[in-house]
């Protein structure tokens, strides 16, 4: 890896893309683009299609409809696939007999690589001291880390990857979101799904929001988050259980924090107050605070929670 | 498709069941080195005796048959149904993401493998067999003298039961599934049906997988799956059984490829 590097990555291009599961429709005219030299966030509930989309791009998964390109091209069209993209999909897909440097070298030999780049990537995620040691043993940290290491196995421009934060602890997360952000720092493309909202708000520069497999918002973390200021209304009432039910037969997104707080998003002080009011619900505050992540996303995706939206599929 | 194939080998070497085909090819050849020296006296009473006829000295050549008709199927069905119990095949595919690669790569490890499982038999044959028939008396030249009408049959028929084995996995998946389908098929459900075929419809079933592969090993090797029904058929000339082979291997492979092989990795 060359440091200062400011061009050596391929943006992704989604367009138009659909997939149905049978009478389900798992992703629907789905279309965005992610840029290079950025770490883009790929967001969305359980169910909505995040998953799938990126099996697309990986020619895992075939698309009902559109076409999911890297430098626009389809990935099994890439001259060197693991040269241009590396990909973190799940951690179990490790045999589990096989030792963590011969998973390697059947990695680099796959894409041409010399079998010495096994030990350098083992080194790069700190696995050099568990390089004999069979997969089956790992923890699930571990095994990420593997799992990224594989994806780095050919140096590649583009980096995808797919809740890579699953299973490492406060200190792997940290050391995953500095590597992301180094690698972007290349000039890399990276595109990464995750559900932690509070730890992506940390790591992403752009964002792409998707609920229902439908796109509904992209741009960087700023756009997206100042178009939606003013949105998180946050009540503490003796009454947290009837006004959660007047929220939701109200359609109302709302998260509740505790036994006495409930934080509603995507409302104003304007159209809540009457509301309430009417309501007669009893409140010791209510107070209105600037948009995260968190709230934009969770205004966005219509305040489901996570598996709320596979349940409405 | 050469960093396929290399790829395909690193899998195969890290593989338990790899090793255990190896074991087990050892043990399962000198049971049938003992049966064919057993009989080769003829005479009751004669426990072991050297082997005398044409047929026979080829039997103790080809006494890895048996390993061979067992353990290269399963070569065959570990080789892509370990990807699918593992959930390897995700990794696999985004490494090497031209599907027909994958498979063609899968087809060139499992001929390998199961020509190391013959190339084990003819071990265990040099070690065991003609040093045990020269003791009870018999020329070991006569014996080697056979190599070449028996060796290549025997390597060709370990190639393409194992491409039966990999074919019926691609097509099932499911590793014990694929196992029973092939194996028990071959050793039970073919016996049964041949004499069935027989005994019914005087109908000389030869083409089934096991019937087929002894036909091109030149019906020389003592195997299992025909049983009695084998001994009792006329079996097809060798190229035709190298043919219905390579039906019994390509047909479902082809079916397995666009049926499963093909299909979305969710």
């Amino acid at each position: 890896m060359t440091a200062g590097a400011t061009t050596r990555g391929l943006p992704i291009e989604i367009s138009g893309l659909s997939k149905h599961f049978g009478p389900v429709l798992a992703v629907d005219d789905l279309s965005f683009t992610v840029a290079p030299g950025r770490v883009t966030g790929f967001l969305g509930p359980n169910g909505s299609g995040k998953t799938t989309t990126l099996r697309m791009l990986l020619g895992l998964v075939h698309p009902s409809a559109g076409t999911a390109t890297i430098g626009g091209r389809n990935y099994w069209d890439l001259d060197n696939p693991s040269s241009t993209v590396g990909a973190v999909l799940e951690a179990t897909s490790f045999h589990p007999a096989r030792r963590a440097r011969t998973h390697l070298l059947m990695a680099a030999r796959a894409g041409g690589h010399d079998d010495a780049r096994a030990d350098e990537v083992l080194e790069l995620v700190g696995l050099t001291g568990d390089a004999k040691r069979k997969v089956g043993g790992f923890s699930m940290g571990m095994r990420q880390r593997l799992e990224l290491a594989t994806a780095l196995i050919g140096d590649p421009d583009v980096l995808i990857l797919d809740e890579p934060s699953n299973g490492l602890d406060p200190q792997g997360i940290a050391w995953l979101r500095d590597f992301m952000r180094y690698l972007a720092g290349e000039g890399r493309t990276v595109l990464v799904s995750s559900h932690l909202l509070s730890e992506m708000a940390q790591t992403i520069d752009d964002a792409v929001i998707v609920s229902f497999g439908q796109l509904k918002a992209q741009g960087t973390l700023e756009q997206i988050t100042s178009n939606l200021t003013g949105v998180v209304m946050r009540a503490r009432t003796p009454e947290a259980d009837r006004l959660c039910a007047v929220l939701t037969e109200a359609h109302v997104a709302f998260r509740r924090l505790g036994h006495d707080e409930v934080a509603m998003d995507g409302v104003t002080p304007e159209q809540v107050g009457p509301l309430l009011a009417s309501k007669q619900i009893i409140l010791y505050e209510l107070t209105q605070e600037g948009a995260d992540l968190e709230s934009v996303f969770l205004s966005l995706t219509a305040g489901l929670g996570f598996g709320d939206v596979a349940a409405h599929a | 498709m050469i960093n396929a194939i290399r790829a395909e080998l690193v899998k195969m070497r890290s593989m338990p069941g790899v090793w255990v085909t190896f074991g087990l090819a050892l043990p399962l050849t000198v049971l049938v080195i003992l049966g064919v020296l057993a009989g080769a006296g003829g005479f009751p009473g004669h426990t072991f005796y050297f082997v005398q006829t044409l047929r026979q000295r080829r039997e103790l050549l080809g006494a890895g048959y048996f390993a061979i008709e067992i353990l290269a199927p399963i070569a065959g069905v570990l080789c892509v149904t370990g990807e699918y119990r593992h959930k390897t095949i995700t990794t696999t595919l985004v490494l090497t993401p031209v599907r027909t690669r994958v498979l063609a790569a899968k087809v060139s490890v499992t001929a390998l493998w199961s020509i190391f499982i013959a190339l084990l038999t003819l071990v265990a044959v040099a070690a065991v067999a003609l040093p045990w028939n020269a003791a009870l008396g018999g020329v070991t030249s006569q014996v080697t003298d056979q190599v070449g009408a028996v060796v290549p049959g025997l390597l060709l028929s370990a190639v393409l039961l194992g491409l039966f084995g990999l074919g019926f996995g691609t097509l099932v998946k499911n590793q014990v599934a694929a196992i029973l389908l092939t194996i028990g098929g071959t050793l039970i459900l073919e016996a049964l049906l041949v004499a069935l075929a027989k005994a019914i419809f005087h109908y000389n079933l030869n083409w089934l997988p096991n019937a087929a592969g002894a036909a091109l090993a030149g019906d020389i090797a003592r195997g299992f799956g025909g049983g009695g029904g084998r001994n009792a058929l006329q079996l097809l000339t060798w190229w035709q059984g190298g043919l219905v082979m390579l039906l019994w291997g390509l047909v479902p492979l082809t079916l397995g490829y666009f049926t499963t092989f093909r299909r979305d990795v969710t």
